[in-house]
């Protein structure tokens, strides 16, 4: 096993040998204190939770869109800045500073921060054969794509799935639609051969060749066949800062948030719908499409299907081959003796629960200051600007780090009184030629734009959480720039693919907290350009077509000024 | 049981659109008018028409229609159209219309507006140019409210139509075209050739047991939870002439329109004459297991 330093020793043996007290160990684990054993940690890693509660994808044949899976193999690494030559207005590229992120909930105590830690360290882990990866996965840990701008964020500059596809003797061969450079990828088949819907996940990589995986000899899937009937999309790892927030939020407030401005938006061709789990009926909110219930769903639905772990949640091989099979399942099963962590609580939970626990104990995004910001003026007329678009190093554009100080207010506003600016974002002209002045006034300029164009109306800013069992987290308010609401986005970007009740052309509502520093955009990753992924919001059937003419019919300067604005997020 | 009164498109009309801006479509029929659908207007040789709505409006010069909206939703929401230059991109407008028996909160003409200014007031940057106010759009009566921000100016005007509220949506950025824009709705007309064609009553809550002396089930329509709006005419004998599933995969559509063919209602009766009646219901499906 490749892995990392961990503080939580994990016991690999199946459940029958720990329950003999021979607790078997992977390779280079670490060693394990029986006497730490908190007898009443044991409650609190009983999982309950009902697996059925993920909404099964299937595929809306009627929505299906072959032009969309072909201009997204095509497009994967498109960051031409045609959008912006055309409007003149500039991404002024990924911004650098901290982000606010990665780190714990300000205002928890110090118990639920150690818990944190371990939960944060598991999150980290790479998995091997020994531990259950695969038979077929996409990745081989979960911080691997969630990592920009730092762990639990999403797809990194560098892919590391071209690395992975031959790690440890594999002969996986990368499917086109994965590069370097490219955003890291899920692969969806949007119907199966006999043309009934598909909509799942069919895993990149397999362990046959690995060294840790003797005697497994299953194959890849036909990506080349499949890309040629147009029959694959894709999806790209969406960010989990802050979802415990997110998680906190009631039913209620999400639909009173949905319906505050209900006027504004049906002026906007915009509506919108939840959407609820086909067993109890709530909200779920979590995935692309809003299709997973809860962050716990979330973590052992991905363990399973991007690494090939199976788990309490869902305990069965993707893939039963026997020959490729070198765990008992579930692969990962809650431990019943202490694993010694730093964290007595954490030591009795199993990883998916700790998967969850770090994503439900994460920070929120910071927005930057201006003076962390990079922050472009529109382009002269004419004249196009490519250079920032290009940047995509998180650190280049910018020399100050802005750390917002967490108050009761988890995410403050872009500051709108910022007073300094930026520096040479990558050699960019255009940022280069940004004014102390114009820099602060562009940001509050662009938060009207954002708010008047009626991007607001479905990238709610503000909500409140609820009563939390977390210190400090009880009625907060985030700004998510989210209304985890579903809506129609048109035949540009639907996938075809349905889930719960999002239909094959409805996705939800990305949160935009944090936006500033991705490098990625849309669902499938098919852009780096934002003003591109603004415009990819428009087309037929899209409730944001209007949304798009407004902003569109916008000066250079708001184009740039919402521009800038969205990355200070 | 709230009732809605359809405001009486002929009397609104009495022709004289149409007899100013010559934009009657001649495949008009009265078959077409009753069989027609919210969702099924259309730009065609630079005029819209909706046969539902029984409007056509003549598109400025040099624009055409954008980029089609989402379909119908389940709250009875239908973007009905935008239309765009084809060339100098300087405005936009956008029609859409809110079923007022589906809508969730008030639906009134004269309170959308207001709402929707107090909505839009709140925006940041945004300025009320112009409070709501009365107008008469193509001799139809609406509400109209003018505002701005960014650049950008805007007016909202409101009409109701066979309990519908339509809303017209114009935006540039020049204040003077955005009034040539708003001034260009004077070309609404009708489109019916006859205003003696029959107008059904427009009744909200009207599917009730007081009036459904007949009333089949549809079957089973799948496993998820859905509530499904439907619009319906009922006949002057009772009998359903027209049923309109707003939102509902093709097996519900299929399920619902068998069961609703086969209910009866009790004739409605209006000044001592049996009239026509359209109405509104929603089939709320919960799967076995919820």
């Amino acid at each position: 096993m490749e892995t990392i330093k961990l503080t939580r020793a994990r016991a690999h043996a199946g459940l029958a040998a720990m329950l003999l007290g021979s607790v078997a160990w992977s390779g280079g684990a670490l060693a394990q204190n029986v006497s730490n054993t908190n007898p009443n940690a044991v409650t609190t890693s009983t999982t309950t939770t009902n697996a059925a509660t993920t909404n099964a994808a299937t595929t809306d044949a009627a929505t299906t869109n072959a032009v969309t899976v072909n201009a997204a193999a095509r497009g994967q690494n498109n960051n031409s800045g045609g959008a912006s030559s055309r409007s003149g207005a500039t991404d002024p590229g990924v911004r650098g500073g901290d982000p606010g992120a990665g780190g714990a909930l300000p205002g928890l105590n110090d118990v639920e921060r150690q818990y944190f830690d371990v939960a944060k360290e598991v999150f980290q882990e790479v998995d091997a054969g020994p531990d259950g990866l695969g038979p077929r996965f996409n990745l081989d840990s979960c911080s691997g794509c969630h990592s920009q701008p730092t762990i639990g964020g999403t797809s990194p500059a560098t892919n590391p799935q071209v690395a992975v596809a031959t790690l440890m003797g594999a002969k996986n061969v990368v499917p086109p639609f994965i590069t370097a450079n490219g955003p890291v990828r899920e692969a969806r088949f949007v119907r199966n051969r006999d043309g009934s819907p598909d909509g799942g996940v069919h895993s990149l990589f397999v362990i046959t060749g690995r060294s840790d995986a003797a005697g497994c000899n299953i194959a890849q899937p036909n990506f080349a066949a499949e890309l040629a009937r147009n029959n694959v999309v894709f999806r790209i790892p969406t960010p989990v800062f802050g979802l415990g927030l997110v998680e906190n939020v009631s039913d209620g407030t999400l639909e009173a948030a949905l319906a505050a401005n209900a006027q504004q938006k049906r002026a906007l061709g915009i509506s919108g719908r939840f959407n609820h789990n086909g067993n109890d009926g709530t909200i779920a909110r979590f995935g692309w499409k809003a299709q997973n219930k809860s962050l716990l769903l979330f973590s052992g639905e991905a363990y399973n299907v991007e690494m090939g772990i199976t788990n309490e949640l869902f305990q069965n091989e993707r893939d039963s081959d026997p020959a490729c099979q070198f765990k008992v399942t579930p692969n990962d099963s809650t431990p019943l003796v202490s694993e010694n962590t730093a964290s007595p609580a954490a030591s009795f939970q199993n990883d998916i629960d700790l998967f969850a626990a770090f994503m439900r104990f994460s920070a929120p995004p910071t927005p930057a200051s201006a003076t962390a910001t990079p922050v472009a003026q529109a382009a002269p007329a004419g004249q196009t600007t490519g250079a920032a678009t290009a940047t995509t190093g998180a650190a280049s554009g910018t020399t100050t780090t802005g750390a917002a100080t967490a108050t009761s207010t988890l995410m403050a506003s872009a500051s709108a009184d910022a007073s300094s600016v930026l520096p040479s974002a990558a050699g960019s002209a255009a940022a280069q030629s940004s004014s102390p002045a114009s820099s602060g006034a562009s940001l509050t300029r662009g938060g009207q734009v954002f708010s008047n164009v009626g991007c607001q109306a479905c990238h709610t800013k503000t909500l409140t959480t609820e009563k939390s069992p977390l210190t400090g987290q009880s009625n907060v308010t985030i700004q998510p720039f989210s209304d985890f609401a579903v809506h129609e986005m048109g035949t540009g970007l639907a996938d075809g693919v349905s889930q719960g009740s999002a239909n094959g052309n409805e996705f939800r509502t990305a949160p935009l907290w944090g936006v500033g520093q991705r490098i990625f955009f849309l669902h499938d990753g098919r852009t780096k350009d934002l003003q591109e992924a603004i415009q990819q919001h428009a087309s037929r059937g899209s409730e944001a077509n209007t949304v798009i003419n407004n902003y569109n019919l916008l000066s250079r300067d708001d184009k740039q000024s919402l521009l800038n604005y969205l990355r200070s997020l | 049981m709230r009732t809605w009164v359809y405001l009486g498109v002929a009397a609104c009309l009495a022709g004289l659109g149409a007899v100013r801006y010559g934009a009657v479509p001649s495949s008009y029929d009265a078959a077409a008018w009753q069989s027609a659908n919210p969702e099924d207007g259309k730009v065609a040789d630079g005029v819209f028409v909706s046969d539902y709505f029984d409007l056509s409006y003549r598109l400025p010069e040099g624009w055409t229609e954008g980029l089609a909206g989402p379909g119908p939703t389940q709250s009875g929401y239908y973007v009905l159209g935008t239309w765009a230059p084809k060339r100098d991109f300087v405005g936009t407008v956008l029609v859409v219309a809110q079923d007022m028996f589906f809508a969730p909160e008030s639906s009134e003409v004269k309170n959308v507006v207001a709402e929707f200014r107090q909505v839009m007031s709140a925006v940041d940057g945004m300025t009320i140019d112009s409070e709501p106010a009365q107008v008469s759009v193509g001799g139809r009566p609406g509400y109209r409210v003018d505002f701005s921000g960014v650049g950008l100016f805007r007016s909202m005007i409101a009409i109701e139509i066979r309990c519908h509220v339509l809303t017209f949506n114009l935006t540039s950025r020049d204040p003077e075209f955005l009034a040539s824009l708003v001034r260009s709705l004077d070309n609404l007309a009708s489109v019916r050739k006859k205003t003696s064609d029959p107008v059904p009553e427009c009744l909200a809550g009207y599917a009730t047991s007081e009036n459904v002396v007949h009333r089949v089930e549809p079957d089973d329509v799948g496993a998820k939870a859905v509530s499904i709006p439907v619009r319906m005419i009922v006949a002057t004998d009772g009998s359903v002439k027209h049923v309109h599933v707003i939102r509902a995969s093709a097996a519900q559509r299929r399920n619902i329109e068998e069961a609703l063919r086969q209910w009866k209602f009790k004739s409605y009766v209006k000044l001592g004459r049996p009239v026509e009646v359209e109405t509104g219901m929603t089939f709320n499906f919960k799967p076995a297991n919820m």
